[in-house]
C-alpha cells in the first residue's frame, strides 16, 4: 500500500478505475475538507489493480476500505491481490437499501468481510417546539476535547461508527461543533453534530452513566434545535439494535428514512 | 413526463430547489440522495446514467443535471 500525498492522486486513481467501467461500484464518497485532513494526517493509503482502486484509512488499530472499482469482478480480483486484507484489521460498508446491496455483500463475504452491524439512518424536518430545559449547554472548548472524545470513545464502537481522531475532535470544537453539558466540573454529556447549508447531522449525542437520568440529554439536544434555527432537514445514523437510543430520537421527532448502512468487518476482528 | 425539478420535489419535499444554485454546498442533497435521485431519473427518462456519472459536479443545480440527462440520451 502506498500513502497518498495529495487530493489529486485520489482522484486520478478513482479516474483510473473508472475508464471504461462497466458496472463501477464504489463507497467511496469523500468530502474534500475530510480527505486533505486525512492525507495531511498520513492515513490515507492507496492499492491499485486493474480497474479497481483501493483505498485504506488508518483509524486507532485498524483500517477502513473503501473500493471503487470498474465492475463487481474488478473490485473481486482487485480485493484478492491485498495481503492486509487478512492480516489486518479491516472495516468497510457499504450505504443503500437491501436491494440495492445484494450485488456487493457477496464480493465483500468472497474477500473475508463477515456482517458486522447495521446502521439505520432517521430523519426529521424541520425543528421541533423547543421547550425551556433546566440544564445549561454550551459549546465545548478547547480544554474539554480530552474529554469530549474520552466520553464519545466509551459510549460508541470503533468498528461501528467512525469516531473521530484527537485531531478532528478539536477542529470541530473549533468550529462549534460540539455541545456540552457540565456539571460539578465535569462533562456530563454532549452533542457532536455537523451542519451542510440547511442540513445537518448529529454525530455522537450521549450522557455520561453517572449523570443520566438527570435531563442532560433533553438539555443537549432542546440547545442543538435552537441553535441550528435555518436548518430544514435533521439526520443521523444509530445502532439499529440499540432500541433505546432510537425511541429517544422518536421523541423528537426524528423516523426512518429506509436508509441503512451495512458495517463489515473482516476475521482479525472481533464480533 | 416530471421535471427535474418536480423529480426532486418528490425526493426532497421540504427544499426550495428553484432557489439554490448549488444543491450539494446548500445542503439540499447529500450523496446518499444522489443515488435516489439516479434511479428516479431513470425511470423517468427512460435511461441509465452511468456510475461513472454520480460525481456530485452532476448535481450541483438543476443545469448540470439536464446536461448530464442530456449527455445520457434524454431530453429534460
Amino acid at each position: 500500500m502506498s500513502p497518498l500525498q495529495t487530493p489529486g492522486q485520489v482522484f486520478d486513481a478513482v479516474q483510473q478505475a473508472k475508464a471504461g467501467a462497466t458496472g463501477f461500484c464504489t463507497n467511496f464518497f469523500p468530502v474534500e475538507l475530510k480527505l486533505q485532513a486525512w492525507i495531511d494526517h498520513g492515513e490515507l493509503l492507496v492499492e491499485q489493480h486493474d480497474g479497481a482502486a483501493l483505498f485504506f484509512r488508518t483509524d486507532r488499530d485498524f483500517r477502513h476500505f473503501y473500493f471503487c472499482a470498474a465492475n463487481p469482478v474488478a473490485l473481486e480480483q482487485g480485493m484478492a491481490a491485498v495481503p492486509a486484507l487478512k492480516t489486518e484489521r479491516v472495516t468497510t460498508d457499504l450505504v443503500g437499501n437491501e436491494s440495492t446491496l445484494k450485488q456487493l455483500l457477496p464480493v465483500l463475504e468472497q474477500a473475508g468481510f463477515r456482517w458486522y452491524t447495521q446502521l439505520q439512518r432517521l430523519m426529521r424536518i424541520g425543528r421541533p417546539e423547543t421547550g425551556r430545559e433546566g440544564r445549561v449547554a454550551g459549546f465545548a472548548e478547547r480544554p474539554d476535547c480530552p474529554a469530549v472524545l474520552e466520553l464519545i470513545e466509551n459510549s460508541f464502537d470503533r468498528y461501528g461508527e467512525q469516531l473521530p481522531l484527537p485531531y478532528e475532535m478539536e477542529a470541530a470544537v473549533e468550529n462549534r461543533q460540539v455541545l456540552a453539558v457540565k456539571l460539578d466540573g465535569e462533562l456530563a454529556g454532549l452533542l457532536f453534530f455537523e451542519t451542510q447549508g440547511l442540513a445537518s447531522t448529529v454525530r455522537f449525542w450521549t450522557v455520561a452513566e453517572k449523570f443520566r437520568a438527570q435531563r442532560v440529554g433533553s438539555a443537549l439536544m432542546q440547545y442543538y434545535f435552537q441553535t441550528q434555527a435555518s436548518v430544514r432537514r435533521f439526520t443521523l445514523w444509530v445502532d439499529a439494535k440499540n432500541e433505546n437510543a432510537i425511541q429517544k430520537y422518536r421523541h423528537y421527532g426524528y423516523a426512518p428514512d429506509g436508509l441503512i448502512d451495512h458495517v463489515l468487518a473482516n476475521e482479525m476482528i472481533p464480533a | 413526463m416530471k421535471s427535474v425539478i418536480e423529480i426532486l420535489k418528490e425526493i426532497r419535499p421540504e427544499f426550495d430547489f428553484a432557489a439554490s444554485s448549488d444543491f450539494i454546498a446548500d445542503g439540499l442533497l447529500d450523496s446518499f440522495d444522489m443515488v435516489t435521485l439516479v434511479s428516479a431519473l431513470d425511470k423517468n427518462y427512460g435511461i441509465s446514467i452511468p456510475g461513472t456519472d454520480i460525481v456530485p459536479e452532476h448535481f450541483l443545480n438543476r443545469e448540470t443535471i439536464e446536461a448530464l440527462l442530456r449527455k445520457c440520451g434524454a431530453q429534460p
